[in-house]
């Protein structure tokens, strides 16, 4: 009988396990970056306004993240280059649990 | 054999847990930043005059963080400190220096997948927040430790799992699950010891709520657990936190609760924020004289109230004042502290400000 429960647990982790994999591999997750989507599924000649108007948007989503999690406990820093925030921001995911989605609306904003 | 047979179900799930996990890391892969990462020198400086009933001191101090990325998902961390302090007598000679240096943290991080970050080396143990993020004294709003800050171990050496996530459009899941092993170098002592944190937060209300646990596996085998939240106002520049921890040792229990409020609406005190902390400590029952005097401070109750101010000159140079009112039973004290913090940055490679 324990075996049994073992075994269905087991496979249950396991189908589970499997779907969220498939669904990150296929880009599902919910937390990857919107604006990727949103650019994928642009037409081609997509107005320049509406691009100025999307990148507007990342800005203030960016915006809006960098006080949420970082301004919460320190005051902003000056904007470094490109690739120290890379590593500046590595460094915040680690250590106060940024998530991927965040980490990443961050890194575009500080280095706008 | 009737042992083996009945123990080998638990070794089938625990083999299936380890094996989801390896899937799990191996098959979602961290993404890109599209920026490659350099190494680069961080930390802070810092000088402050210190009077601790009466007793007057002053400590400069040095602590550099070396970060070293390498390819896209791994990370070393290297934090040193170093101080010195130089005490006064009532007739103003200094009379004793006393250096202390350390290495709060060296540890190598493998970001796994989006959901998930391993950790090995010597970290800062994940027990609530103060440690791990407010503890830098170019961060923390007052530069006294609370007094529940000595309740649990501050560093680890051994292995940790922690991340975050995404469960809702308004709701972020973070943990840290770890161990550590007994060292006792004189410079690097850690507990043979596990646990972890678990916190919710939310961005647009910018809330965080979470709870610690710890379980310290040698000695007395005291365990200790802990809850804090932190919140942000979008309407006022105001923060508000706080920490409760209590040990089932001889460590006692305690809490504080902090306020920020920055005058960021008041053109010309913008860079000036007032800082307020209050908090209690309650010593462990029944505890021997010779223990309390082991203990310290963790062996009496005490009760401390601070308010301080930060003057931001630059966003990486401060200057901090606070003055403090300690409670203890028969010797309650003045606590005055002033002083400055200059956080630095800057790159190891000569390309560091190149694409």
């Amino acid at each position: 009988m324990k075996f049994r429960f073992v075994l269905m647990a087991f496979l249950v982790a396991s189908a589970m396990s499997l779907g969220l994999v498939a669904n990150a591999s296929n880009g599902g997750s919910k937390d990857a970056p919107k604006d990727t989507a949103a650019a994928a599924a642009a037409p081609a000649g997509q107005s320049v306004d509406n691009q100025a108007a999307q990148k507007e948007n990342m800005h203030l989503e960016g915006e809006r993240r960098f006080r949420s999690n970082c301004a919460r406990c320190h005051a902003a820093p000056p904007k470094f280059s490109p690739r120290m925030m890379a590593t500046i921001v590595r460094h915040m995911r680690v250590r106060a649990a940024i998530t991927d989605q965040d980490m990443h609306l961050i890194l575009r904003y500080m280095t706008e | 054999m009737m042992c083996r047979f009945v123990l080998w179900p638990r070794i089938v799930a625990k083999a299936g847990l380890l094996g989801l996990f390896f899937v799990f890391s191996l098959a979602v892969q961290a993404q890109d930043d599209g920026f490659k990462a350099v190494p680069i020198l961080t930390g802070s400086t810092a000088y402050f005059t210190r009077v601790t009933a009466g007793q007057y001191q002053d400590a400069p101090s040095v602590s550099p963080l070396l970060l070293l990325p390498l390819g896209d998902k791994w990370l070393i961390e290297v934090k040193g400190s170093y101080s010195e302090t130089f005490t006064k007598d009532p007739e103003d000679n200094y009379f004793e220096n006393k250096a202390s240096y350390g290495m709060p943290y060296g540890q190598i991080d493998y970001v796994a997948n989006r959901y998930m970050t391993l950790v090995a080396g010597r970290f800062t143990t994940p027990f609530n927040i103060y440690g791990e993020r407010l503890a830098p004294n170019w961060i923390r709003a007052l530069q006294t430790n609370p007094l529940t800050s000595p309740v649990t171990s501050g560093s680890a050496l051994g292995g940790m799992v922690r991340g975050g996530f995404p469960t809702t459009d308004n709701l972020n899941l973070t943990y840290a699950l770890y161990f550590s092993s007994n060292n006792t170098h004189h410079l690097l002592a850690t507990d043979r010891s596990t646990g972890g944190r678990i916190g919710f937060f939310l961005p647009r209300q910018r809330l965080e709520i979470g709870a610690s646990f710890q379980q310290v596996l040698q000695a007395d085998r005291p365990h200790s657990s802990g809850i804090f939240f932190e919140w942000q106002s979008d309407r006022a520049p105001v923060t508000v936190r706080s920490e409760y921890a209590r040990s089932s040792g001889t460590k006692g229990s305690g809490y504080w609760i902090e306020s920020v409020y920055r005058l960021s609406q008041i053109t010309p005190l913008r860079r000036l924020e007032l800082v307020g902390r209050g908090e209690q400590f309650f010593a462990a029952s029944r505890l021997s004289a010779a223990t309390i005097k082991k203990l310290g401070a963790l062996g009496k109750d005490t009760n401390e109230a601070d308010f301080g101010m930060n003057y931001y000159l630059r966003s990486d140079i401060r200057a901090s004042a606070s003055y403090g009112r300690q409670f203890v039973l028969g010797r309650n004290a003045n606590l005055w502290t002033i002083g400055m913090t200059y956080r630095f940055l800057m790159p190891m490679l000569p390309q560091g400000g190149a694409r």
